[in-house]
């Protein structure tokens, strides 16, 4: 065990919180100033404030980097689509998923990636073939021509059809309500209007327990 | 520093290690257990957390757990890490390994349903020709079934069928069958199915574990030490006499390497861990079927139904809810009419809702039907049993090692036409009773999941009365090395159909109370 682990995991027993004590352990002290002779030097403090912190969501918003700016539009447009505001309910683009997928996206695994970059341009290719635009500008009834060959009824959501495309549509299907539904847009909606709470909500969240370094 | 000297050392502290130390220290038997990882505080690990508090909004991380299909971002850090514990696979053949480390193992986090193998399963080979029987029978494990069954307070309802034996239940009562089970129940029985209940251990406290069942009346009796954090890495044996003198194990944060001496092993470290343990260890391994006939049930097999009455909210009072429990019903006999050996369970519930896969709609109009179909389904699935074979098996991968240097296993497991059989009459069955049920098929599927998703893996170091057709004879007891006992699910012979752990604690009690008596009159 690395040294600082050590009197982490030695101090952690006491009540005070691991990340406030892990700063001040001993081998992270400044040496004294010369001038202090070493029997006044301070002693560990037996407590520290417990400071309020803001939850990040709620003062940023995700910074799209894994899509192109193409991609990332016909994103949104899927999600417009797909998962519109529905009941009172944000959508898929209230719900900042598009963002959010991308965030999830630029660090799955190569696969998953590929899937989703070949199945958003493919679309879009596809709109400006059959319709002289791009896929974020062409209308719903248009979007449907394209889309709605590529659903598939699957028993699992783990069941993914062998046709790259059809595959594709179920991923960003599911990820995007996923991504709505377990939103705090969403969860703020359902408490006011009392809706049925179909996703997401709240659970027990085991922390990681005794990682090793 | 003395130190100190112990009977028997036990690997793992899940049901099988728990209970052995329940039963050799209340003989009076010293036992020292070593378990991998650490111990879970559950006031201090867990907390109520919002979704979308989480990092990945419910996500989890993207291919940190790979095949562990259970985990979600809830429970990710109760699960084995598979980038410091690996095992391999062949691209083919899709194995998913699901495990648990933490004081208690696997029995902290089971699904609790309590069931015993039937001479249906004992005596397979005699039935259907495949395999080989266990070296014992139902009469021979039935006086442990019952103590263990007490200890876990399992509930069930008793029915006197030969293929679903009867135990030693808590008294439990039913509420009346909603309208939906009592049809299926119906169409059942007039095909001479029988339907039940499902038998579940109700434990203490809202835990049936071996950490609040098991160990703590083995430590109130002073003979035993836990040791949190060690993995063994290897058994020592005596050179002169051949028997196991003790193990090598590492700790798991500093990598420090220390041995211990016993007189006595027992491995409790789950089917495959106790395997990949005595691989490495190069002993027991004589008759060369260690690591074969690896098996486990297969689930994944799905059909949903949609009872027209309770859509769009309307289901009266008393059609919808509850579940049941169909017994293994296929082949009880050796005249069997099927184009598949063995049989399959199905759980029936009542009450649930369409999923949004079921449907090739999107929007507004899948919004509609989802909400319409929502509570008004009924749904069949099952657990059926592979055939314990050969070819399945597990070895040494020389090639990759863990976090702490160890050799890992690699797995090959694929089924066969039996099992894609007995999946297609499964799904087309439960098909045939929903649709005399006047109900719409939502879905069906025979497709499965891959071996080891039901985390109910046994065989590997398979029992018998051969040393050369079997690892262990019928007190779980290595034929080459007399005093090392694996009393976990490797000692399984067929997997049967049935959820494993109260046939796992039951070997595990009765190999122990053999340990202790002959620790008690003999020497090994």
């Amino acid at each position: 065990m690395k040294r600082r682990n050590f009197f982490r995991s030695a101090l952690t027993a006491t009540v005070l919180p691991a990340v406030v004590l892990a700063e001040q352990t001993p081998t992270q002290q400044p040496p004294p100033a010369a001038t202090t002779p070493a029997r006044e030097r301070p002693r560990q403090p037996q407590s520290a404030p417990h400071l309020a912190v803001t939850e990040v969501d709620v003062t940023a918003e995700t910074s799209p980097h894994f899509f192109t700016a193409d991609q990332l539009a016909t994103l949104t447009k899927l999600a417009t689509i797909l998962v519109p505001p529905m009941k009172g309910k944000p959508g898929a683009v209230d719900a900042q998923a598009p963002e959010f997928l991308d965030f999830l996206l630029s660090v799955s695994p190569k696969d998953r990636q590929l899937s989703y970059q070949h199945g958003l341009d493919t679309l879009n290719a596809e709109a400006k073939k059959t319709f002289g635009s791009p896929f974020a500008a062409i209308d719903p009834k248009q979007a449907d021509k394209l889309i709605r060959p590529l659903l598939v009824a699957r028993p699992w959501p783990q069941d993914l059809p062998k046709d790259p495309m059809k595959s594709f549509l179920a991923q960003v299907h599911e990820d995007l309500r996923t991504a709505t539904t377990n939103s705090r847009e969403y969860a703020a909606a359902a408490s006011t209007t009392g809706g049925r709470f179909t996703r997401g909500g709240s659970g027990l969240y085991w922390a990681p327990i005794d990682p090793i370094s | 520093m003395a130190i100190k000297q112990y009977d028997v050392l036990i690997v793992g502290s899940g049901h099988s290690g728990g209970m052995a130390a329940n039963i050799l220290t209340q003989k009076g038997i010293s036992c020292l257990m070593l378990n991998a990882g650490p111990e879970a505080d559950y006031e201090k690990d867990r907390s109520v957390k919002q979704v979308y508090e989480l990092p990945y909004r419910g996500f989890n991380k993207p291919g940190r757990l790979p095949h562990v299909f259970q985990a979600n971002e809830f429970n990710a850090n109760q699960w084995v890490d598979e980038q410091e514990n690996p095992y391999t696979i062949p691209p083919d053949a899709p194995y998913n390994w699901v495990r648990v480390r933490l004081l208690g193992g696997r029995s902290l986090f089971w699904a609790r349903q309590s069931f015993r193998l039937s001479d249906l399963e004992f005596k397979a080979a005699e039935i259907d020709g495949s395999g080989e029987n266990w070296p014992i029978s139902l009469a021979d494990l039935d006086p442990y079934y019952s103590r263990v069954e007490e200890i876990f307070r399992v509930a069930g309802r008793k029915e006197a069928w030969p293929q679903f034996p009867d135990g030693n239940f808590v008294e439990t009562s039913y509420p009346p069958d909603t309208e939906t089970i009592r049809k299926v129940t119906e169409i059942c029985n007039k095909r001479g199915i029988g339907v039940s209940k499902g038998r579940s251990a109700l434990g203490k406290d809202g835990l049936a574990s071996s950490v609040n069942l098991l160990l703590p009346d083995a430590l109130a009796t002073g003979k035993l030490d836990i040791v949190e954090n060690a993995i063994v890495r290897e058994i020592t044996t005596d050179k002169n006499t051949g028997l196991a003198s003790g193990v090598h194990f590492v700790d798991r944060h500093s990598k420090r390497e220390m041995h211990v001496k016993a007189k006595t092993i027992v491995l409790a470290a789950g089917c495959l861990e106790s395997t990949r343990l005595l691989l490495n260890s190069k002993i027991g391994n004589s008759s060369g079927v260690m690591g074969h006939y690896l098996v486990d049930q297969m689930y994944g097999v799905s059909v949903v139904a949609s009872v027209p009455e309770a859509r769009d909210g309307k289901a009266p009072s008393g059609l919808m809810g509850g579940g049941s429990f169909i017994p293994r019903f296929r082949n009880l006999s050796k005249d069997k009419k099927s184009d598949f050996i063995k049989g399959y369970c199905v759980t029936l519930n009542s009450g649930g809702s369409a999923s949004p896969n079921h449907f090739p709609l999107y929007g507004e109009e899948l919004q509609q039907k989802l909400d319409s179909y929502a509570n008004s389904c009924v749904s069949g699935g099952i657990f059926g049993e592979r055939i314990a074979r050969y070819e399945n098996h597990v070895r040494i991968d020389p090639k990759t090692v863990d976090h702490w240097g160890i050799p890992v296993l690699h797995i090959e497991a694929r089924d066969t036409d039996n099992e894609r059989k007995l999946c297609k009459d499964a799904a087309d069955t439960i098909e045939e009773w929903f649709h005399e049920a006047g109900w719409e098929i939502v879905c069906k599927t025979d497709r499965v999941n891959p071996p080891g998703y039901s985390i109910h893996e046994v065989g590997t170091c398979r029992m018998g009365d051969d040393p050369k057709k079997s690892v262990l004879n019928k007190w779980c007891q290595s034929h080459d090395v007399k005093n090392v006992f694996v009393v976990d699910g490797a000692s399984f012979v067929t997997c049967g159909w049935q959820n494993p752990t109260m046939t796992i604690l039951s070997l595990s009690m009765r190999a122990s109370e053999y340990l202790s008596e002959q620790m008690r009159t003999s020497s090994f």
